[in-house]
């Protein structure tokens, strides 16, 4: 048998290429979150129920063009001290739907708070978003995620399905928009 | 201290030939195969030696029981002599209570009462002759699992297995699970024997029942089954039968008495100990056990209680030790995963590296679906993703077949990989059987491997200084001072690529949050013709390190990565292992 196999055999279709977190996620949407316009969040489900937290691209934030800073240190609790241990990872920060992850804090003295939207457990915050806060405006759905978040599969489950899926979303930002 | 005496007395307590060899400390294997004939002449020989030299002295007292000499003893064995000695009747009484009792084990109708009568207890002499001489013949210390008259069932059971399994070994080694009541009844013996002999060292002396045993019925059953017996560390054919007395617990009950807390306790503690008599709780319970106590129980008041029946042998388990194959595994598909991928019980992919390796291996043992499952383990230096395909010498691979009838030909281990590789999806192209300390280097080399990998991968952004063209094309292309930037990356002294890797999101939900240093050793780029944006990266990297992830960097988890090398955006598209460096199997078969 004769066999060459080159790693060239296999180039696929490069109109329809994915990104990282298309490729592995499901992405989801919700807005207007505790009443607030356009404080829209995206949670993105790996499909073993890892969570990332970012900011949903309607998000009001993207239309503003003032400098500003991310600051995990929220009440007194400082997110960046989280950390967890082995597989279950005991000693993450418990989160809850209302829970605040981080305050994004601009240089005119506004501030807004991004909410989790969902329960489990602190995993990882994005440490580099502090010293480099850009890459939340440039690639929010992945260098510029905002927190890692792991929970059951019960509550991942649930969260999922009580979210807007991308099309809806979409759908959802039409209806806006004709009725603004 | 004298052999004859200690045989007269395991004589005088019920005791059977070969448990008499047994209590004397003779450790030849061949004295065991015919107990009988044995015991007589060594007892001649004694008793010869005994008168010859000095009536008044007893020689043997002063000899340490291994200078006996086992061995010189054996060699000295001559069935027809010790047959035409038993005949003469010439012997002194004990002598000739051993021959009363050959002829009678033999089935002679030649019934020497009064003779048997003097090496028994009284107490049962009043009994009619025909019960009483089938009580007599069951051994009080072994219960029968010794004497010949029992083994030829035993002979029948093993033969019915080992006809069932079909296997061609030409030895076997052979292991018993005999009553624990003979526990008991041992350390009684070996207390009488203590009581009469101060010096009587039983830890020294005592031949273990399961020595004797293999000794003697497993040198028979070995020509009844027609291959060779060997130890269980030469033959990988291990045989075990099972033996049950039907009074072993009602007979263990009185240790309960006699150590009354140790039985408590582990009845307080049922969780931990499920079963109250075991080899091992009768041992721990035997040690405190005094003659005087023991004689103080009802049941032994009259010595060790004859054995209402043998024990016989209720089960026979035959063995063969594992054979490992052991080859490497080429895999071409981007849809198979290495073993079945089950979520929820649901099978993932249509089928599996490992279940196209064991289709022909279960075919040619005549394994059911079943069997196949807990008969055959995969074993693999490592494995790569579902859509990762491993080209070169492939990967190092082993598989365990559990209780193999027999080590398959050349000729049909080459068929196996021919049928292996029909499909395309798994290529092997040799199988060897390999051994176990082969194994070991093969779970070894999972942590200390390097590996080679390919990755297709693409750029997605211009570089910082890219020259756009003048009429304005866009396109991003990977051009010669990309792929120089590649090439000549190198981010720390010690080596090549020092990468700092979280553990990825898609093992987050079973591994530890940990950040992982690992080293890429040879990073190589070339572009891809008629492909302007893509290019091969060609690396060599050590065990663990997690390659998708630095090349799409995973948002930033992983520092640095290919984006950093390249000074633009990049993503992979394709990922195969090029070479797995771990010479093995160890053979120039491949």
């Amino acid at each position: 048998m004769t066999m060459e196999f080159k790693i060239l055999d296999s180039i696929p279709d490069l109109t329809n290429l994915k990104s990282f977190t298309e490729r592995y996620f499901s992405k989801r949407y919700i807005t207007n979150v505790n009443g607030i316009k356009n404080n829209d969040i995206m949670i993105m489900f790996h499909s073993n129920r890892i969570a990332l937290l970012s900011l949903a691209p309607s998000h009001f934030f993207f239309t503003k063009a003032n400098d500003f800073k991310v600051n995990y240190s929220v009440g007194n609790v400082n997110r960046l001290r989280n950390s967890v241990k082995g597989k279950s990872k005991k000693g993450g920060q418990h989160l809850v739907p209302k829970s605040v992850v981080c305050k994004i804090e601009y240089d005119d003295g506004t501030s807004f708070d991004v909410p989790c939207c969902m329960k489990g457990t602190l995993v990882e915050v994005n440490e580099e978003l502090v010293k480099n806060p850009k890459l939340l405006k440039e690639c929010p759905d992945e260098d510029g995620y905002i927190a890692i978040i792991l929970s059951s599969i019960a509550i991942s489950e649930a969260t999922k399905s009580e979210m807007l899926t991308h099309e809806e979303y979409l759908k959802v930002l039409d209806s806006f928009e004709i009725n603004d | 201290m004298n052999d004859s005496k200690i045989i007269k007395l395991c004589k005088e307590l019920g005791c059977c030939d070969t448990c008499c060899l047994r209590y004397i400390g003779l450790k030849s294997p061949a004295a065991y195969e015919e107990a009988k004939q044995f015991l007589v002449k060594y007892v001649r020989d004694k008793t010869e030696h005994a008168n010859n030299v000095d009536p008044s002295t007893d020689q043997d007292e002063t000899n340490p029981p291994e200078e006996i000499g086992p061995t010189a003893e054996q060699d000295k064995i001559e069935p027809a002599d010790c047959a035409n000695h038993s005949k003469e009747q010439d012997q002194t009484e004990l002598a000739d209570g051993v021959n009363q009792k050959t002829e009678q084990e033999a089935g002679s109708l030649q019934n020497d009462t009064e003779k048997t009568s003097c090496d028994r207890n009284g107490a049962e002499s009043d009994e009619p002759p025909a019960k009483k001489q089938k009580t007599d013949s069951i051994c009080v210390s072994c219960i029968g699992v010794l004497q010949e008259e029992n083994w030829p069932q035993c002979y029948a059971m093993v033969k019915e297995v080992l006809d069932k399994k079909r296997y061609e070994c030409d030895t076997f080694a052979c292991a018993l699970s005999a009553p624990i009541a003979t526990m008991l009844r041992e350390r009684y013996i070996t207390l009488c024997l203590k009581e009469q002999f101060a010096d009587y060292d039983a830890d020294k002396l005592l031949t273990p029942l399961k020595e004797a045993w293999k000794w003697s019925f497993g040198a028979h059953l070995a020509a009844h089954v027609g291959i060779t017996l060997d130890s269980g560390a030469v033959s990988p054919l291990l045989v075990t039968l099972n033996l049950e007395y039907p009074d072993d617990l009602q007979e263990l009950e009185v240790l309960k008495t006699l150590s009354a807390s140790l039985f408590e306790s582990r009845s307080k503690q049922r969780q931990r100990f499920a079963v109250e008599f075991t080899r091992r709780s009768v041992e721990q319970a035997l040690r405190g056990v005094t003659l005087a106590r023991l004689r103080a129980q009802p049941a032994w008041e009259g010595g060790a209680p004859a054995p209402r029946a043998q024990a016989r042998p209720v089960s026979v388990q035959a063995a063969h030790a594992p054979l490992y194959l052991g080859g490497r595994y080429i895999k071409l598909s981007r849809t198979l995963p290495q073993t079945p991928w089950l979520v929820n019980g649901l099978r993932m992919m249509h089928s599996s590296v490992q279940e196209i390796i064991f289709g022909p291996i279960a075919r040619l043992y005549g394994m059911s679906p079943d069997e196949t499952e807990y008969r055959l383990k995969f074993m693999s230096a490592g494995r790569e993703d579902v859509d990762v395909r491993c080209l070169g010498d492939g990967r190092p691979f082993a598989v365990e077949v559990s209780d193999p009838q027999r080590t398959p030909t050349a000729d049909e281990l080459r068929r196996m990989c021919d049928e292996i590789s029909e499909g395309e999806q798994v290529i092997v192209k040799s199988l060897v059987p390999v051994s176990r300390e082969e194994l070991a280097e093969l779970k070894k080399g999972e942590e200390t491997k390097c590996k080679t990998y390919e990755a297709l991968c693409i750029k997605l952004s211009h570089t910082e200084d890219d020259e756009l063209t003048a009429n304005g094309d866009t396109a991003i292309r990977v051009t010669e001072r990309d792929i120089a930037n590649i090439n000549s990356y190198r981010n720390s002294d010690s080596s090549r690529v020092l990468l700092s890797q979280r553990t990825p999101i898609r093992v987050l939900h079973r591994r530890p949050l940990l950040t992982r240093t690992r080293r890429i050793l040879d990073l190589t780029a070339y572009p891809v013709a008629g492909h302007p944006q893509l290019f091969v990266v060609r690396l060599r990297t050590e065990a663990g390190t997690y390659v998708k992830e630095w090349a799409h960097g995973e948002a930033g988890r992983t520092r640095p990565r290919l984006q950093d090398a390249l000074r633009a955006r990049a993503d992979i598209l394709a990922l195969d292992v090029a070479s797995v460096d771990l010479p093995w199997p160890n053979t120039n078969t491949l």
